[in-house]
């Protein structure tokens, strides 16, 4: 992949604005009969970089929407920098909530020229002319698109009209910028480039970041903290470390990739939170598992399996399930497979660095350290 | 607590992730929800009170005559059917059976020309593709009693044709009838079912006849299968169609009368013109007109709001065009030009012809004389003639501010039916603007006369009748629905993500409305003000029926003309008054390119998304 020249460049921030902390207590958020936000609670330390993850209907774009002020919330408080934008009859509007928004649609005015967009947040500010086109000109260098500062909207690819509005979010010299799933119009290659110069420009600008997506990778990738959304609740914060190795539920261990999850006898307890388990279809090759939450003697019980957790040998290994590969992909650096290792249960996206051909029979081990164990749990509004 | 959130506070307290939600306990989400504090809605009930005062009282007072004019004192049944009947037998009737036969065709005709034209200038190599887009504009602004009188000229026995040496009696008879009736009216419907039309195959991308081709389909059968996706634009144009034939009053009030073939629009204004004046017949008439126009319009409204349009989309690629071979390309072109010849420029030469012809239609002894004595004698009149200066001057007045006002109305109506989470207020608000573009200028105007002229209204609230107020009030009404519908597109166009940007990004409301939102609908509202204006100029239902005494717009004085007559005189009026008009258009489009930034130039009224 090449790097492009604005991620060199984004080292150095020319501006450290004060990074905004921001509060959410309690909020709720109704259309209608709906709900779209239900209780939510959240804190974000100033210079954070969090992001909110979620399917589509869970809310994360009313919370986003509602942090700058587009969407009025139907109940709860919000503060920024201790300044409470929303609360009770308060509600300030979004120009006097000194923050910026990256649009998912980009949102750029295709009547003004990309130097003009850019210059737009600038307006109000108390910078002279010469010195407000001086930092739109180094905005645009910084992200690669000093050139195109003539030129419309519609005369630029998506890639370079996302950088447009990423320059017109970091222009303003705020503490707080929203990203509003900026990379879902965009293709697969440069998702991953422009991802990274989010990433390294919001933080050399040292602003307080709240960003949405569907995307588990790049919520991972680009967060310090991870907010998990579902139908309309907060269900988890932490590092992405903490989301990936300890989901709080069974929604978030789904939602942030599986290779697998099966239902499980319990067989015994191998210390406080480790146990051995069986699979029905493989009744005798117990499974190493951990267990996130407290369980209960009598719990219907699922295995949830990462896909860092699956390794695959050949047939004649002499430890593991038995497997038959149902296909198998080239990724480039490796192979992925969908392994069956029952009747209907598969594992699925087994990574190899080793080729194992569609109907040939493997061994599948399991890591214990990225395999947990939870209580089954109703499927209630969509996948628990 | 949500189960949720008690799921979570099951988790092991030594689990590392923060439980969200645990700030709050329920209590605390107690603050009633703003949006549960009901504002007291102003801006509706205002917008309510124009509307009322503009069209409701004045239309559906006049309707309900049409059974109980009791209730206005204009006969002693609180209900009866017996001006049904009245209406429905002798001129009345057949007025209204021609009508029907007659919008019915006239739709049916347009869209099928419309369709073909469309597809020449969007899908084929033919010439001078932007000039028949703008010939098509010009079509538009015309209105219907200027064509006929141009037709006339032309193909009077000593008019304009003769001119040019050509015997045009045999065609003449059959102009002055329904043929020359379904011919003009046609030509006027033919750009509302061209836009529209256009606007159905601008977004309907190639892949679909490609993938009918690959697929093994013959042309035939690749058109089968594509026409139907752009079958709500056809419904629309037909509904369109029918609708504004249905209400046309310059060619019932000109070619239809002298024709002796009687419309409904025309006997529902002798209805009220004859002595006594019957107002009860004229209110059926109004009734079965607008009902009339009720079905297509259903139609027309289901189709659409069904999202057939929804072949838009970003991956919509550019239409290829079919490349005509250099024989067929100009053959083509000159088809189209032959349509235009026929629709505009032969009413224009007729018209311009005739102005210079001394006694138009009148035999004289040595044929045709051509003079310019019909312009000097409304450009320096004699005691006897009426000078063009005060009325063109009126009807300019009239059309800045109606054009105005109109504007500032349907902005802000348009920007309600934009709104994508509309409420009731919204629904209702399209519908009645819906159903309002069929009431036809003569029945509004009809209306005014009844309504602002009852004692009630004249002694207790408003005395306007005979006034220049009503006139404009009148027309700023007839305008207003069809200008609200033609703003509400383009602005629903607009992303709502464009001016909340400009918001969250520092601008109030009122930079955000200047800077994000008015630069990108700027066109459309100056095209919006030129379509009410030169419209409003050119109006004759409304204008004839309620203009103040020796206050004639310029309609009426050159309708006088004629009725005396002076066939030169009037078409000379007609003639200048269609320069001024055409004047006007280009000196406010210079304007418009002259005093707005480069990218304010760009936004065409589809082309918002940025």
């Amino acid at each position: 992949m090449t790097t492009h020249p604005m991620t060199s460049a984004a080292t150095h921030a020319v501006t450290t604005p004060t990074a905004s902390a921001v509060a959410v207590t309690a909020l709720r958020k109704e259309f209608g009969e709906k709900v779209a936000l239900d209780d939510v609670s959240l804190e974000v330390e100033a210079g954070t970089f969090l992001v909110l993850l979620g399917p589509s209907g869970s809310g994360k774009t009313t919370l986003l929407r509602c942090l700058a002020g587009i969407e009025r919330p139907s109940a709860g408080r919000i503060t920024i920098d201790g300044r409470p934008v929303v609360d009770g009859r308060t509600f300030v509007p979004p120009e006097r909530r000194d923050l910026a928004m990256v649009f998912q649609d980009y949102a750029l005015w295709p009547h003004l020229t990309v130097a003009k967009n850019v210059a737009f947040p600038l307006a109000t500010s108390s910078r002279g002319r010469d010195e407000r086109a001086h930092r739109v000109s180094d905005l645009l260098e910084r992200v690669g698109i000093a050139h195109l500062a003539d030129r419309f909207p519609n005369e630029l690819s998506g890639g370079e009209q996302q950088r447009v509005a990423l320059a017109r979010a970091l222009a303003a010299d705020v503490g707080l910028v929203l990203f509003d799933e900026p990379l879902s119009n965009l293709d697969a290659d440069r998702r991953e480039l422009l991802r990274i110069e989010i990433a390294t420009l919001t933080r050399a600008a040292g602003v307080t970041a709240v960003y949405i997506t569907h995307d588990q990778s790049e919520a991972f990738a680009l967060a310090d903290r991870v907010g998990v959304l579902n139908h309309g609740r907060l269900v988890q914060v932490g590092t992405p470390e903490e989301i990936y190795r300890q989901p709080a539920s069974a929604f978030v261990a789904r939602f942030t990739g599986l290779a697998g999850d099966f239902p499980v006898e319990l067989v015994e307890a191998d210390g406080d939170d480790r146990f051995r388990v069986t699979l029905p279809f493989a009744p005798d090759h117990p499974v190493g598992a951990h267990a996130v939450a407290p369980l209960a003697p009598g719990d219907e019980l699922r295995l949830f399996v990462r896909g860092a957790a699956v390794a695959l040998h050949p047939a004649t290994h002499d430890a593991g399930l038995p497997g038959l590969v149902r296909d198998v992909a080239f990724t480039g650096r490796g192979y992925e497979h969908v392994v069956d290792v029952g009747a209907e249960e598969a594992l699925t996206k087994v990574f190899s660095t080793h080729r194992y051909d569609r109907l040939s029979t493997v061994r599948v081990t399991l890591d214990p350290a990225a395999c947990f164990v939870m209580r089954a749990q109703a499927r209630k509004g969509g996948r628990p | 607590m949500s189960s949720a959130s008690a799921t979570l506070a099951t988790l092991d307290p030594a689990a590392p992730s923060g439980a969200a939600g645990s700030a709050s306990a329920p209590g605390e989400a107690g603050t009633p929800p703003r949006s549960a504090r009901r504002r007291l809605p102003w801006g509706t009930a205002t917008i309510w009170v124009v509307l009322g005062l503009l069209i409701i009282a004045p239309v559906g007072s006049f309707l309900l005559l049409a059974t109980s004019p009791r209730l206005f004192q204009q006969g002693s049944q609180y209900f009866t059917l017996h001006y049904v009947a009245q209406a429905l037998s002798g001129s009345t009737g057949r007025g209204l059976l021609n009508s029907l036969w007659v919008s019915g065709l006239v739709a049916l005709l347009s869209t099928s020309l419309a369709t073909l034209v469309a597809w020449l200038v969007q899908r084929t190599n033919v010439y001078g593709r932007r000039v028949w887009g703008l010939l098509m504009w010009v079509l538009l602004l015309v209105p219907t009693w200027m064509m006929t009188l141009g037709w006339g000229d032309l193909l009077q026995p000593y008019g304009a044709a003769t001119i040019a040496g050509v015997t045009t009696q045999w065609l003449y008879g059959e102009f002055f009838g329904p043929l020359g009736i379904v011919v003009v009216l046609t030509t006027a419907a033919l750009p509302f079912a061209y836009f529209i039309v256009s606007a159905g195959l601008h977004g309907l991308g190639s892949e679909f006849e490609d993938a009918a081709r690959i697929h093994g389909a013959t042309r035939w059968r690749t058109l089968r299968t594509v026409l139907p996706i752009i079958a709500p634009a056809l419904w629309s144009a037909i509904a369109i169609g029918f609708a504004e034939t249905m209400s046309d009053f310059g060619v019932a009030f000109t070619l239809g009368y002298h024709a002796h073939f009687p419309m409904a629009t025309y006997t529902l204004f002798a209805a009220i013109s004859n002595f006594p004046a019957n107002f009860s017949v004229a209110a059926v008439i109004a009734v079965i007109l607008i009902v009339s126009t009720i079905p297509p319009i259903v139609i027309q409204a289901r189709a659409t709001r069904r999202r057939s349009y929804a072949v838009l989309s970003g991956r919509t690629r550019t239409p290829r065009r079919r490349e005509f071979r250099p024989v067929a390309r100009i053959a083509v072109t000159l088809g189209l030009a032959g349509l235009f010849v026929l629709a505009l420029g032969a009413p224009i030469i007729g018209a311009l012809g005739g102005s210079f012809v001394r006694n138009l239609g009148i035999y004289a002894v040595g044929g045709v004389h051509l003079t310019t004595a019909a312009y000097g004698a409304i450009l320096h009149p004699t005691i006897a003639d009426k000078s063009i200066g005060a009325p063109l001057l009126l009807s300019n007045q009239l059309g800045v501010v109606v054009a105005t006002a109109t504007g500032v109305l349907a902005y802000v109506l348009g920007r309600r039916l934009a709104v994508a989470r509309g409420g009731w207020s919204q629904r209702i608000t399209d519908v009645f603007l819906l159903g309002t573009v069929a009431i036809p200028g003569v029945v509004l105007g009809v209306g005014y006369i009844f309504f602002y002229n009852m004692g009630f209204v004249t002694s207790h609230f408003l005395n306007l009748y005979q006034t220049l107020p009503l006139l404009m009030l009148a027309q700023t009404a007839n305008a207003l629905p069809g200008q609200t519908r033609f703003v509400a597109g383009p602005l629903g166009q607009v992303q709502p993500s464009l001016s909340e940007a400009a918001r969250v990004h520092g601008a109030g409301r009122w930079r955000t409305w200047r800077s994000a939102q008015l630069p990108l609908v700027a066109r459309v509202l100056v095209w919006g003000w030129l379509l009410t204006f030169t419209k409003t100029i050119a109006e004759l239902a409304i204008a004839q029926v309620l203009y103040p005494p020796s206050q004639e717009p310029v309609s009426v004085t050159i309708q006088a003309y004629l009725g005396n007559y002076q066939l030169s005189t009037g078409t000379a009026m007609t003639v200048l008054t269609l320069v001024e008009m055409l004047g006007v258009i280009g000196l406010v489009l210079g304007l418009f390119r002259l005093l707005t930034p480069r990218g304010w130039r760009r936004i065409g009224w589809s082309g918002v998304r940025s």
